[in-house]
């Protein structure tokens, strides 16, 4: 007679090891600032700042992740200037959008992970272009002001300019950090990761879903190129 | 070996302390902004909008303290 009884399932921790996180955190944040400096270098129709804090949202959380956001900012204004500072908060409350998105388990299934991208870029956009306009007049020496003179010059209004040059720059960026952040996340180790809720890929499917969510970017960002 | 863990509430207080550094920052971001020769706008109301959403922000950090459950302890 078997002696074994079965044992209750172990409830998981939400905690992390305090290393995990003084790990996470500062290199999430130089990932962003990289990012978006070579984004700059290469004078790309898209952000690419908010990689790391798309990872750090989902696998620490979205208070960790808007910590993230504002240490890229903040250190982000002193090396190429104080352009960047305003724009923490998109980059905050697209963490916030990201973290509370995947703790309710919307990010679990490969549309509901697109559709959440797509929240985002929206989320981001709305608190973007008030600080385009109100701030900068609607330009700031992103790419994206040739569309945005583009629209103009066709007779909108300089709100619904800079908005339809900036909704399809975020998509385009948000979709591309996604994906780019889960192929990181799939990366990490399993004990830092096990708490997540994100599309379940197995072998060489961890790799197509990647590039196809960063093709779609990719695609959007063809059709900003040749709008203009 | 140092077992330490953190979980929702201190990563709730360090994005608030990271709110709180960009409101330390703005003033003098917003008179560097103020500055730069293709910005119209002043100071005041540089400082005033950036004010206004970071409050937002704040407001939402509030509301998560207030509403959010901590159930998983230490």
């Amino acid at each position: 007679m078997s002696t074994e009884t079965k044992a209750a399932p172990r409830k998981r921790s939400k905690r992390l090891p305090l290393t995990y996180v003084i790990a996470i955190v500062p290199v999430a944040a130089a990932l962003n600032i990289v990012g978006g400096y070579i984004n700059g270098i290469l004078k790309l129709p898209i952000f690419l700042d908010m990689i790391g804090t798309m990872v750090t949202a989902v696998v620490l959380g979205p208070w960790w992740g808007a910590l993230v956001g504002a240490i890229t900012n903040i250190v982000g204004s002193f090396i190429s200037g104080p352009i960047g500072l305003p724009f923490a908060v998109v980059n905050v409350a697209g963490a916030l959008v990201w973290g509370y998105a995947h703790q309710m388990g919307w990010m679990s299934k490969n549309w509901n992970f697109f559709l959440v991208s797509v929240l985002v870029g929206v989320v981001c956009s709305l608190f973007a272009v008030p600080i385009y306009v109100f701030i900068f007049g609607g330009a700031t020496g992103h790419f994206s002001d040739v569309m945005t003179a583009a629209f103009l010059a066709m007779g909108q209004n300089l709100i619904v300019s800079v908005f339809s040059s900036n909704i399809l720059v975020s998509l385009a960026d948000k979709i591309i950090g996604s994906y780019v952040g889960l192929a990181i996340i799939e990366a990490l180790p399993v004990n830092l990761t096990e708490n997540t809720k994100l599309p379940k890929a197995e072998g060489l499917n961890k790799i197509i879903i990647p590039v196809i969510g960063v093709v779609v970017g990719a695609a959007i960002v063809l059709i900003f190129l040749a709008l203009q | 070996m140092n077992n330490k863990t953190v979980g929702p509430k201190e990563g709730l207080g360090f994005g608030i302390i990271g709110i709180g550094f960009l409101l330390a920052f703005m003033p003098s971001a917003a008179q560097k902004i103020a500055d730069l020769d293709f910005v119209a706008s002043e100071p005041f109301g540089i400082l005033l909008g950036a004010t206004y959403v970071l409050a937002l922000l704040v407001m939402l950090a509030g509301l998560a303290v207030a509403f959010v459950k901590f159930d998983d302890e230490e």
